[in-house]
């Protein structure tokens, strides 16, 4: 590998030239939208409009909801189902990873499909059982109070078994010895799992919440199968907002205002796992 | 201790069905009678089940139903652009420059976190910007203009997964070839790329399922389905033409709809299924060592 060896360049030339059409290119015409107005003149408009948007507060706290309840449920799930998971007998634990896999390969559309006919109100087996129980039918899709509920119920199906995946392999990648040890100091399973599992596993752990986080946050097929951003702002998250103003009210000035702030927001989220934590390391993008 | 264990099995086949469940009950929808889909209470185990759905249109409610048949135009479209797609973001720009940064340690901190923030870039932020690019270029509709903004997400993504099986062949290799006098760039080629054949799988296999799943450029970037002439016209793809029909037929033909939608999400599930021990390590690269 002498100085003069040009190969890396010629090899990293095709990401460059990427670069700069697939990212560079569209975040310039993304501030050069936000910044004029239809004939072209530069104006501050389209920003002082999304501040003074009064369905901005409502959409970003939709967002925030549907990210925290999705993510908390995925979370909670995925690292049960491997806890379980790891109790299993071998056969189980093979048969339950295949099966896991399923529902992230299912396009989110057709996941929405699925949870249609799920929760149909008439003929949908939920509410059958539900009224089997003496419970009252729900009206899953159609309520407002639910409707968020609804879509983070499908998200759940769809994403907790990306959870499950990852912690998974991480516990299972804990090296045996290391509980051999502790055990040598009689811990209590929590004091076994606190002591030993969680510092084998908080790298997982930081890669599933980040992964799951931007995951739910990007949403949007699910939205549109299932509700199509109603019942009025009931689950209209920042995708779906933009694309409203984007290709509904085609204003794409707005629209790139909205897209900004939605990077700024993804930049933080980033920015702050980066600084708290080894993110880089973890996900193999940078080695020690 | 048998308490327990009885615990165990009863949670593990709660999430059997969890998981299951609504597979199953899209299946059995889409090999139902009409009738028996609109039967209350619902049936759980059809007695008198049909493929019908799957091949043969029935008039319902004074249309043609919807098959599975129907999606064999979309289901092309989806084809090509994931191939083409994935073709280009993994053996053309994502393992060259995977194999630069790893290689030549170009870059640093810059890098690896502009591909970390890609990674992560919402396709709905990006969606004004590419609809006026393709658009900008004619390539409305068409595979090359669909392929073109799945780039956005493919490379960032090859990328980072090429990464980590670079880093973990041995450079000895390599080194070996160059000192026989071998050019870096064939080094590359014959050596490096030959030792990462599992991770140019996976990656392309991961990579094209994304495709085949994505919905957000389709729904914007295409608006006609592929008319089988060529050149190619038309490139809607699998998810933009089942959305639709659940749009237009909601709470009529939903045999149709559910056997077209089992169809269509099978060669995701195939691959994925098939890719299986893959995909643990590509979805936890480095996390899982530390």
């Amino acid at each position: 590998m002498t100085k003069r060896d040009k190969t890396w360049f010629f090899l990293l030339l095709p990401a460059i030239a990427y670069f700069v059409i697939f990212f560079a290119y569209p975040i310039y015409n993304l501030f050069y939208n936000s910044l004029t107005t239809q004939s072209g003149s530069i104006t501050s408009q389209n920003f002082a409009y999304m501040l003074r948007d009064p369905y901005l507060p409502t959409v970003l706290w939709v967002t925030l909801l549907y990210v925290i309840g999705a993510v908390g449920l995925e979370m909670l799930a995925g690292i049960s189902l491997a806890i379980i998971a790891q109790n299993l007998a071998s056969k189980v634990r093979g048969a339950l990873q295949i099966i896991a896999i399923l529902p992230l390969m299912v396009p989110p559309v057709i996941v929405g499909l699925m949870f249609l006919l799920l929760y149909d109100t008439n003929y949908g087996p939920i509410d059958f059982f539900l009224r089997s129980l003496g419970l009252p039918a729900v009206n899953w899709l159609g309520s407002t109070n639910l409707a968020l509920f609804s879509v983070i119920l499908a998200d759940v199906w769809r994403y907790s078994p990306f959870v499950f995946l990852i912690i998974f392999a991480a516990l299972q990648s804990v090296p045996s010895h290391l509980y051999e040890a502790a055990m040598l100091e009689g811990p209590s399973r929590w004091q076994m799992f606190r002591h030993v599992t969680l510092p084998m596993i908080r790298p997982a752990l930081v890669v599933a919440l980040l992964l799951d986080t931007i995951g739910v946050l990007k949403g949007f097929d699910l939205i549109y199968v299932l509700e199509g951003g109603g019942p009025g702002l009931a689950t209209t998250v920042l995708s779906y907002y933009i694309y409203i103003w984007g290709f509904v009210y085609n204003n794409a000035h707005v629209a790139a205002a909205l897209s900004i702030l939605f990077l700024a927001i993804v930049l933080l989220i980033v920015g702050l796992t980066i600084k708290f934590t080894k993110i880089e390391e973890y996900l193999g993008l940078r080695r020690k | 201790m048998k308490a327990s264990k009885a615990i165990v099995i009863m949670i593990s086949i709660a999430f059997f069905i969890y998981f299951l469940f609504p597979i199953y009950w899209t299946f059995i929808t889409s090999i139902k009678q009409s009738v028996d889909i609109f039967s209350y209470p619902p049936i759980f185990f059809p007695s008198k089940p049909t493929f019908q759905n799957y091949y043969a249109p029935s008039q319902e409610f004074g249309a043609v139903s919807l098959t599975a048949l129907n999606s064999i135009p979309y289901m092309i479209s989806s084809f090509a652009v994931g191939l083409i797609t994935t073709i280009a973001g993994t053996f053309l720009i994502g393992a060259p420059a995977a194999y630069s940064i790893v290689r030549f340690a170009k870059g640093g901190k810059i890098f690896s976190r502009m591909i970390l923030f890609m990674i992560m870039v919402p396709a709905a932020a990006f969606i004004i910007p590419f609809f006026q690019i393709v658009i900008h270029l004619h390539l409305i509709d068409t595979w090359w203009g669909l392929s073109l903004s799945y780039l956005s997400f493919t490379v960032p993504f090859a990328t980072w997964m090429m990464m980590g099986y670079f880093y973990d062949i041995p450079v000895e290799v390599e080194e070996a070839a160059l000192v026989d006098g071998v050019s870096r760039m064939r080094a590359f080629y014959d050596v490096a790329m030959k030792m990462v054949v599992p991770g140019l799988t996976a990656t392309s296999i991961l990579g094209f399922i994304t495709c085949w799943n994505e919905f957000l450029y389709a729904l914007i970037l295409t608006f006609s389905p592929y008319n089988f002439s060529f050149p190619p016209v038309g490139s809607q793809t699998v998810p933009v033409f089942i959305s639709s029909f659940v749009v237009i037929e909601k709470s009529f033909a939903w045999g149709g709809l559910a056997a077209a939608g089992l169809f269509t999400a099978l060669p995701s599930i195939i691959l994925g299924v098939y890719a299986q021990k893959y995909l643990a390590r590509g979805l936890t690269l480095g996390a899982v060592k530390g």
